[in-house]
């Protein structure tokens, strides 16, 4: 990358001197005289190679900036404010994030979150390094076996609430039907507050569990045979060497996945709101989702910014922590 | 995975667990397809009749015909397409910029790059619905091309940025000494070399506005501006479930999006591998 072209990289020096110039130097100074003995061909070529620079990168950060960043502060001064729609009426301080704090529904939907995101990590964790295990095995349907099993990914949220609905339905249901052949009882998942939870957590680890398998899947490739075969030579059992060899040589990958998937879960929404709407009795209304219901159901504009705000702090705190993790020495 | 001799018993095992995971992946499609397929009687049954006898496209005609679909999907190509191109366009100079060119404060603008990515698009959603209202781009397809675009800038800029590293510059530097100016070196001989990037990021994005929910429910009310994942959902709330209907509907979404899939499986993989995009 640093190997740049012949021709650029004049220019490219006199870029960086008239940058640092500008910024060190007398501030106000103007730029052709700071960086002073510069022929004049050499100046035009510094301002092309800036101008290039501004031009290429510009449009995307000018881009990002404003429907990215922009309305973080937006949402910040929408979430001191009495709203009416899409209107501020009144500037009332911290008084919306008060309100949040103090109604207990909140907290139910906060409760409702942890479980959702914990319960789904649970299941998602072992059954992708499973599905990842047995997709590492050569096999002559080892090809086939891993489009099929990662197929799920490619399905929205939307669809896939959609479709486990119909397989879940309590009247017309393969899987109701497959229950109550099994056991006699003939349940209406969806009306149940804990069973409602149950499904959303299992629809949640089918639709994302393949991206998991497949960053795992990539871990185990990068392991070398002669490790195994090493081990095997020693006596060891397989899963001696899962124990000792597999798991410590993805133990990062995992670390990685899990705080990606804690993040996707937490600010998981599409998929509540088409599977339940967060019913039955408001079980499976997460924080995410009451963002959602507060702001374009309730219309309360302000209490849907605060809201959104207070999700993203959690994130933040999560984000630094994958930071922390990424960074720390892989054993 | 290690030994190489295998019992019988684990051989049996591991066919087994193939079965069970091919199943779980493949069986709630194929129930959708076979209620799509289904003529209505053999449909609101208990217990399920398992395939359709005879199938029929019924279902299928029915929903082209008689619901909004066709318009849904039309919206839906349109902005997939259209913020494709924009966020390509952009990316791809971005992402240059960012490999060929130094600059002070180069890595910062790479962080903060993927740190926006992090925020949270649910709690965007708000000033997002805002802004599109205070600027009249309300309920257009343009304001969800936009914020589509602006969300799969990063993942692409990354990307890209890490192809168009790996493409040594001395063959533009050649390119630069026949005469070509640095635009078309770059158009002409960086690009090119960039396809599969190109393609792994193309199919990430796409993916992502197809599939997306939340920006068409919240800056677009008329049907007239619907995208398809929202039409699909307010077709079950509003008429009640034909649910032959509606899983015809969700066949028509999905089809491309698998077809794509068999084909491109590779770069997607690929992309995932690169960095996820916003959920």
């Amino acid at each position: 990358m640093d190997a740049v072209l012949d021709r650029d990289h004049d220019s490219r020096m006199a870029h960086d001197a008239s940058l640092a110039g500008h910024s060190r130097s007398e501030p106000r100074t103007n730029r052709a005289s700071s960086t002073a003995p510069l022929p004049p061909g050499r100046i035009t070529a510094a301002l092309r190679a800036h101008w290039l620079t501004v031009l290429f990168i510009g449009p995307a950060i000018v881009l990002v900036v404003l429907v990215s960043i922009y309305p973080v502060f937006d949402a910040i001064a929408l979430s001191l404010y009495a709203t009416k729609y899409a209107e501020k009426v009144r500037f009332v301080g911290l008084q919306n994030y008060v309100e949040l704090l103090r109604d207990p529904t909140i907290w139910k939907a906060g409760a409702n979150s942890l479980v959702y995101t914990l319960g789904s990590l649970f299941v998602v964790i072992p059954f992708s390094l499973a599905v990842a295990l047995l997709l590492n095995r050569p096999s002559r349907i080892q090809g086939i076996l891993r489009t099929i099993a990662i197929l799920p990914w490619v399905i929205s949220q939307t669809i896939t609430a959609l479709l486990w609905g119909w397989l879940l339905s309590a009247d017309f249901g393969p899987v109701t039907y497959g229950i109550d052949a099994l056991t006699g009882v003939r349940v209406a998942i969806l009306a149940s507050p804990v069973w409602a939870m149950v499904a959303l957590i299992w629809i949640n680890v089918w639709s994302s569990y393949p991206q998991a398998t497949l960053l795992l899947l990539a871990a185990l490739q990068t392991i070398p045979r002669e490790l195994y075969e090493a081990a095997h030579i020693d006596g060891a059992g397989s899963t001696a060497s899962f124990r000792h060899i597999t798991l410590p040589l993805i133990r990062s990958t995992l670390l990685v996945i899990v705080i990606q998937l804690t993040l996707l879960y937490f600010n998981m929404v599409t998929l509540v709101y088409v599977f339940t709407g967060g019913g039955p009795l408001s079980s499976t209304e997460t924080l995410a989702l009451r963002v959602l219901k507060t702001s374009f159901e309730n219309w309360n504009l302000g209490h849907g910014a605060a809201l959104g705000l207070i999700i993203t702090l959690i994130n933040l705190l999560f984000s630094l922590l994958y930071i922390r993790t990424l960074r720390s020495p892989k054993p | 995975m290690s030994t190489r001799k295998a019992s019988p018993v684990a051989k049996t095992g591991v066919i087994v667990a193939s079965l069970v995971v091919a199943a779980l992946a493949l069986l709630p499609l194929l129930w959708g397809l076979s209620t799509a397929l289904k003529p209505t009687a053999q449909i609101l049954t208990y217990p399920p009749v398992w395939l359709p006898h005879p199938p029929t496209v019924e279902s299928f005609t029915q929903v082209w015909q008689q619901s909004n679909l066709p318009i849904y999907v039309r919206n839906s190509v349109w902005v997939t397409v259209a913020s494709l191109v924009l966020s390509l366009v952009l990316a791809v100079h971005a992402a240059y910029g960012l490999a060929r060119f130094s600059f002070r404060g180069k890595a910062a603008l790479m962080v903060g790059l993927l740190a926006t990515s992090m925020i949270p698009g649910i709690a965007i959603l708000v000033p997002l619905y805002n802004l599109a209202v205070h600027s009249g781009l309300y309920n257009t397809h343009l304001a969800m091309i936009i914020v589509y675009a602006a969300w799969n800038v990063p993942m692409l800029v990354w990307l890209l940025k890490g192809f168009f590293e790996s493409i040594p510059p001395e063959l533009e530097e050649a390119a630069l000494v026949d005469g070509c100016g640095r635009l078309r070196a770059f158009y002409l001989i960086v690009l090119p070399m960039s396809r599969p990037g190109l393609l792994a990021g193309s199919i990430m994005a796409v993916m992502f506005v197809w599939n997306d929910f939340l920006i068409g429910f919240t800056l677009a009310i008329s049907e007239q501006k619907r995208l398809l994942p929202v039409g699909l959902f307010t077709y079950i709330s509003n008429y009640g479930v034909e649910w032959g209907q509606l899983m015809a509907a969700t066949v028509i979404a999905l089809l491309p999006i698998i077809i794509a899939f068999f084909v491109l499986q590779r770069f997607l993989v690929q992309g995932l591998m690169s960095g996820a995009v916003k959920g």
